[in-house]
């Protein structure tokens, strides 16, 4: 079945996609959307109960399809994990990354270790850490709802650093977007501190004018900071390689006040959902795209081949194959057609698409990969996890998961010896760190020390750890005793993750895997590495200084130096993240910022879109998402996101616009 | 004579810290011990092969109950390792089983790898009325009964959440 002609077929209805729909659609472009997930429910009770029951509280716990299935375990598969090739939209999940190498619970498969590394080799392979949905709505259902924009120097760190690469234009491609930052802000609503973002702008050269617009606020007012953020507030006496440590309250996509949707009521559930939409998702946006009347949406229907006329090098439609039940059989395919084509599947679908694409003649590297670097530098933010008990009560565990960061060590010279950071401030105590309040909970009624708050462990600068000095090791509280020692702890935990900035590393990249999905598809193959000192320093950096923050607030540490790598043995005995530097253990986590398989660049030769996220090889294509950024750069990359997919609309209009002209001329000579 | 649940709730009580009245209030909608109560002895019945343990264990209570002693009297003799190793840990798992929603499986330490516990969650309800949260002054993760700007004060006292 062909569909009838759109002037744009998107694959994916997730921020992008659904930025780009409404705004075709209020132009009056007709527009389709083939989303390979399920449909967005008419309300989130579902997806709440499914999150409520689950075992582990993942970011894609509540969401289908189910992450885990506690019944299904064996010993081989201790926490039941679905069988990726029984599933016709599987999708990497966090419950995955300890079993990446079990192709049969892990829907990324991987590249054998390379024989003879050490733990500290530059050249050993690790598991991707971060995941993503697919679903009506996309990945914004579990994003934190951070809105940082990028410092003008991210998008030129090659040529302020000598590092990574530039963004075509570089400086230029700043003061392009500045705009499209202050609508991307609108869209999703944020709410954020202009006195205290100016000052953060200040301090790294870029005027008002130059960061928001000369009039510029944002839609809502800021939201209030936590108590963990007045505890980290007072830390204002460091510095950092020249930077000084204070803390920024973070712009974000949730409402300080009732609006549209309603005013945050500190769930403490940001990630994995938002119990009363108070958090901006894509949601918000599709709605408003189909009510516009020029907007259709398929679901469950998977893109699995572009069509590209070999003569013209146009693409000519999009095939898909449509399914009812997640694991049933196909229920049948065609191929949906338009004059322009967008492909918003993310960082992982995107490239994946395009590489199966490849059996037009003269494409047989795939779509749009006339450069080779489709798939090529997958990024994240890499992860550094510190967490501690504050001196007094904070009352961790309230509010929006993260409130304030420590945004002022994102840019300086330092940045051609080490990758920047960010410093979020979690308020959710040591849920993330180290799966509280569970395991806490367990060492003190069962008599276990997990936590190290219960036993004899002293931490690595040879503090005593125990919680209660007048308590043995490993006692079993019950009662009175019990509450009152909890209480004394979960008030004060804090945790610190740093946000590092991985730079672009061409073999660091998705192929297309032996292995495939229920529908017959191709899954992704990843490879993965921290190759370069550039980024391994910055661990070394993160550590330092969580102590040094952690000291200067009385606060104690408590990070746990993780076990050292293991690169081989069988699929339960080697280790996921965890890798060596300069003789320390580390492990790193994944900040869900997958970024930069189809990267925009100055030149068709090593680039896979030109500045406007257009493809050089098909010019009626065009793709969005964190894939077409060069690097990763400083901040969560949603609100650039948004801010580059409301570029893309205004090129495509452009686009549209010119080709109806040249239509309508033609026929006018013909005539 | 008091009823099974009664114990049940009794003890309860005497382990977690909470009072009588918070696990099972005169007015209970969510009625999460009906939940707990045959959950809690189906699960201990088929953990240490004695149907009767649940029994033991209320029975027991009861008794120290009737004796008038005090809540700190009752815990410390109804987790006395005299009582027997099946005893003690079904005691120490239903304090966990309130606290977390979820039902503990404890993994003994083996090699360098100390001991350690996961768990289950029972059911949605049980999630979200389990009290470690209360303990932490606050609510679970992702249900909320507050309002905006609640996070930037400190909470009500401990007390209010414990009704102890």
């Amino acid at each position: 079945m062909t569909t009838k002609a759109y002037d744009l077929v998107i694959v994916g209805s997730g921020i992008s996609g659904a930025i780009i729909a409404y705004q075709l659609g209020k132009q009056g472009k007709k527009v389709l959307i083939l989303e390979a997930g399920q449909e967005v429910p008419v309300d989130r009770s579902g997806y709440m109960q499914t999150f409520y029951k689950a075992n582990a509280k993942t970011p894609e716990s509540p969401y289908p399809p189910t992450t885990q299935n506690p019944q299904a375990s064996t010993p081989e598969n201790p926490l039941g994990l679905p069988n990726p090739a029984l599933e016709n939209v599987p999708r990497y999940t966090v419950l995955q990354i300890n079993a990446w190498r079990k192709p049969d619970q892990c829907y990324f498969t991987y590249p054998p270790q390379p024989p003879g590394l050490t733990g500290d080799s530059q050249e050993a392979l690790f598991a991707f850490a971060s995941s993503y949905e697919r679903i009506g709505g996309g990945t914004t259902w579990h994003w934190l709802g951070t809105s940082l924009r990028l410092f003008p120097n991210d998008f030129e760190l090659k040529t302020q650093y000598g590092q990574g690469v530039d963004w075509p234009g570089g400086k230029k491609f700043y003061q392009a977007l500045v705009p499209y930052y202050e609508k991307a802000t609108n869209e999703i609503g944020v709410a954020g501190d202009k006195v205290a973002l100016d000052k953060l702008y200040k301090q790294f050269g870029v005027e008002p004018s130059g960061s928001y617009g000369p009039n510029y606020n944002y839609p809502m007012p800021p939201i209030v900071d936590s108590m963990v953020d007045a505890a980290f507030g007072q830390v204002t006496s460091l510095t950092v390689d020249g930077n000084p440590v204070y803390t920024t309250p973070t712009p974000q996509g949730r409402n300080s006040l009732p609006g549209d949707r309603r005013q945050c009521a500190g769930n403490t559930n940001c990630i994995p959902i938002c119990p009363i939409q108070a958090k901006y998702d894509a949601t918000v946006t599709l709605a408003n795209a189909l009510q516009t009347g020029n907007v259709d949406i398929r679901y469950r229907c998977v893109a699995s081949n572009i069509r590209v006329d070999d003569t013209t090098r146009q693409v000519t439609g999009i095939d898909y194959i449509s399914y009812d039940d997640h694991l049933g059989p196909p229920t049948g395919h065609g191929t949906a057609v338009g004059t322009k084509y967008l492909l918003a599947a993310h960082a992982i679908e995107t490239p994946k698409l395009l590489l199966m694409s490849n059996k037009t003649k003269g494409f047989p590297n795939g779509v749009a990969n006339s450069s080779g670097q489709v798939g090529r530098n997958l990024m994240d933010h890499i992860m550094y996890l510190a967490w501690g008990l504050a001196k007094d009560p904070v009352y961790s565990y309230r509010g929006p998961l993260a409130t304030s960061g420590f945004e002022s060590l994102r840019d300086g010279a330092f940045r051609s010896k080490r990758s920047a950071y960010r410093i979020e401030i979690g308020n959710e105590g040591w849920q993330w760190a180290a799966n509280d309040p569970y395991t806490t909970l367990a060492d003190f009624v069962f008599g276990q020390n997990n936590s190290q708050l219960n036993g004899n462990s002293v931490n690595q600068h040879g503090q005593p750890l125990r919680f209660d000095p007048t308590l043995p090791a490993n006692s079993q509280l019950f009662g009175a005793q019990l509450v009152n020692t909890l209480n004394g702890i979960y008030i004060r935990q804090i945790r610190l993750g740093y946000l590092i900035e991985q730079l672009p590393d061409p073999d660091n990249r998705v192929q297309l895997s032996a292995e495939k999905d229920h529908l017959g598809l191709y899954r992704p193959q990843v490879t993965y590495r921290l190759r370069s000192n550039y980024e391994r320093d910055a661990f070394v950096s993160a550590k330092q200084v969580s102590t040094e923050i952690f000291n200067a607030m009385g606060a104690t540490e408590y990070t746990q130096a993780p076990p050292p790598p293991r690169l081989y043995g069988t699929p339960d005995q080697v280790t996921a993240t965890n890798f060596q530097y300069r003789g320390q253990n580390f492990k790193f986590y994944g900040a869900g910022h997958i970024v930069g398989t189809y990267r925009m660049g100055d030149s068709k030769t090593n680039s896979v879109l030109n500045s406007r996220q257009q493809s050089w090889d098909h010019s009626n294509l065009y793709m969005v998402g964190s894939g077409v950024f060069p690097t990763v750069a400083t901040g969560n990359p949603t609100l650039t996101i948004a801010a580059l997919a409301l570029q893309a609309a205004d090129n495509i209009l452009e686009d549209l616009n010119k080709t109806s002209t040249e239509t309508e001329e033609a026929l006018a000579d013909a005539s | 004579m008091s009823s099974e649940m009664d114990n049940f709730i009794g003890l309860s009580a005497v382990l977690t810290g909470f009072s009588h009245n918070l696990l099972a209030p005169p007015l209970d909608p969510v009625d999460i011990k009906a939940e707990y109560l045959p959950f809690f002895k189906r699960k201990i019945a088929q953990e240490s092969g004695d149907p009767n343990l649940a029994g033991q264990i209320f029975q027991k209570y009861s008794a120290l109950h009737a004796q008038g002693l005090t809540p700190q009297q009752i815990g410390a003799a109804m987790l006395d390792p005299s009582n027997g190793e099946d005893f003690v840990l079904a005691c120490r798992k239903l304090i966990f089983m309130w606290y977390s929603g979820a039902w503990p499986t404890l993994i003994p330490a083996a090699g360098s790898t100390p001991a350690s516990t996961v768990s289950d969650m029972i059911s949605a309800k049980s999630y979200t009325a389990s009290l470690v949260w209360q303990v932490m002054q606050s609510h679970p993760m992702g249900d909320s009964n507050y309002r905006y700007g609640y996070w930037a004060k400190a909470p009500a006292p401990l007390s209010d959440y414990t009704g102890n």
